[in-house]
């Protein structure tokens, strides 16, 4: 068996055990089909009816991020109950051990938010399918990033349940900055502008935004969208990539990290 | 007593020991207020006067109930990772061992709230003695409720943690999502008003928005909304009473 398909193995393994834990899908399946049917719906009520076909894109986009996160959890509770010991002893290298969890991490994010994708398209009418389509290598490379930043916190969390205040921290303020529930416009007339920029470049609100116009607007896809999204992911799925390959690196030379 | 009082004062010097989660809970409320709630209450507008205010009483209400959550939580770890079986070996009844976690839970939710709830009051120029009193009666006695409604629930996760934390998700979501926490239920559609009312962080919300003087037009009837919030506190926690001292014996450590 080459390097490669041990990799693909081990992605395989982990993305299945992200699909198999049951808590953890109902957690995310009731999150996001209750913010979808409820809250937008309700929230559209309050502020007008555009909001709800606004929100949902946002909402798909917030699952991308709630199931790519989830590999900062798997990796986290490797490296505290000693399964990352295991992990070494397989016949792969560190690195592929590496880029498997963040590939699975990418594609847990990625088949949860087109399902999501498929739903929404039940309550607000997708003007260009083909579309959704093509953006699904960008959630992809999306997810990939927010995994790799999981990946970084779950590698830096040294004691207890730290890890959990990181990943709450960076849920809330990835979503609140962003243009997931208002747009780019209201956040630069009410806020600062070092704020609206920051919600300009959060790789969340590119996603948001490429749904809305490309997928239920019809707009066609926009370059320079699409690589600004490639610009802030990648470098998150590096940044997490090379966290964790030092944690394990650490791991396999001092038997701790 | 003194050996209850004794087992809470040790679980609330862990909880105080790591202030990380305190200071994490602050900043997000403050981040999620300054920006979604301030964003948001311009985009609702004169549809709903007052919104940011509505809203930092929704935010604390979610406080309220993660903070009631993690003594559920606390008292399942307890179980699983073994420690529940030493508790029960202490000179306390079983009883008294649910009132130290009730005490714990309270404090924990103190903490948790009070700091936002001043603030709020303090920026709106509505900080009176009488209010910041009121309304932290108001949030008390629901965190009393979700409290004794989450230790209720433990009796799952002595059969399977996977379920509990599945129940306990699920709850979350529908609670939160049906409930007048963000929304007024006059604004709510037909059809989820009634299931709104069900939920008892519906009352909890409205209660403490009436003691803080939002416009009652939006609100329940603030008796039927005390005598709710009252009455769940009461049965939920004579249900966990009544659980810990039948089903916890016994327990196995994962």
């Amino acid at each position: 068996m080459s390097e490669f398909s041990r990799l693909l193995l081990v992605a395989r393994t982990d993305f299945s055990y992200f699909f198999r834990t049951k808590w953890l899908m109902a957690v995310l399946i009731s999150l996001s089909l209750s913010d979808m049917l409820v809250t937008a719906l309700v929230m559209g009520r309050m502020i007008s009816p555009e909001y709800f076909s606004f929100l949902v894109p946002g909402i798909v986009t917030v699952g991308l991020f709630t199931a790519a996160t989830d590999t900062g959890r798997r990796i986290w509770l490797a490296l505290r109950e000693g399964v990352v010991q295991y992990y070494m002893t397989l016949p792969i290298r560190t690195s592929g051990l590496v880029v498997a969890y963040i590939i699975s991490g990418g594609l847990g994010g990625v088949v949860y938010s087109s399902a999501l994708l498929i739903i929404a398209s039940f309550a607000v009418h997708p003007h260009n399918i083909l579309n959704a389509i093509l953006l699904l290598p960008f959630m992809f490379v999306l997810a990939t990033g927010i995994a790799g930043l999981a990946a970084f916190f779950a590698s830096i969390s040294r004691r207890g349940e730290i890890y959990w205040v990181y990943a709450q921290a960076l849920q809330v303020t990835l979503v609140t900055i962003s243009t997931i529930f208002y747009s780019a416009q209201t956040i630069s007339r009410y806020l600062p502008g070092p704020i609206a920029t920051i919600a300009d470049y959060n790789p969340l609100s590119l996603a948001a935004t490429a749904l809305r116009d490309s997928v239920f607007s019809g707009e066609l896809l926009n370059a320079t969208l699409l690589s600004n999204l490639l610009a802030t992911s990648l470098p998150l799925a590096a940044l997490g990539a090379l966290a964790y390959w030092v944690i394990l690196r650490t791991l396999r030379l001092r038997g701790k990290p | 007593m003194n050996r209850v009082l004794n087992l809470a004062a040790f679980n609330i010097r862990v909880l105080l020991g790591d202030p990380t989660w305190f200071i994490l809970s602050w900043a997000l409320f403050a981040l999620q207020l300054a920006i979604y709630g301030s964003l948001i209450s311009r985009l609702v507008g004169s549809n709903l006067p007052n919104y940011f205010f509505f809203y930092s009483i929704g935010l604390m209400i979610i406080v309220v109930f993660e903070s009631a959550e993690d003594v559920g939580r606390h008292f399942v770890e307890h179980a699983h990772e073994g420690e529940l079986p030493y508790f029960l070996s202490l000179p306390v009844s079983r009883s008294g061992f649910l009132v130290a976690q009730a005490i714990y839970g309270v404090v924990n939710t103190l903490v948790k709230v009070a700091p936002p709830l001043l603030a709020v009051l303090f920026i709106w120029g509505n900080l009176t003695v009488s209010g910041a009193l009121f309304a932290l009666g108001a949030l008390f006695l629901l965190g009393l409720g979700i409290t004794g409604t989450m230790v209720s629930l433990s009796f799952i996760a002595f059969k399977a943690v996977d379920i509990y934390m599945a129940v306990l998700a699920g709850l979350s979501a529908l609670l939160i999502r049906f409930s007048t926490v963000f929304y007024p239920l006059a604004i709510m559609p037909n059809y989820y008003s009634p299931v709104s009312v069900l939920s008892p962080l519906t009352y909890g919300a409205d209660l403490t928005r009436w003691v803080l003087g939002f416009d009652p037009k939006y609100l329940l009837n603030p008796v039927l909304a005390a005598v709710v919030v009252t009455a769940i506190a009461v049965s939920t926690l004579s249900l966990s009473a009544r659980i810990v001292d039948k089903i916890i014996e016994g327990v196995k450590a994962a």
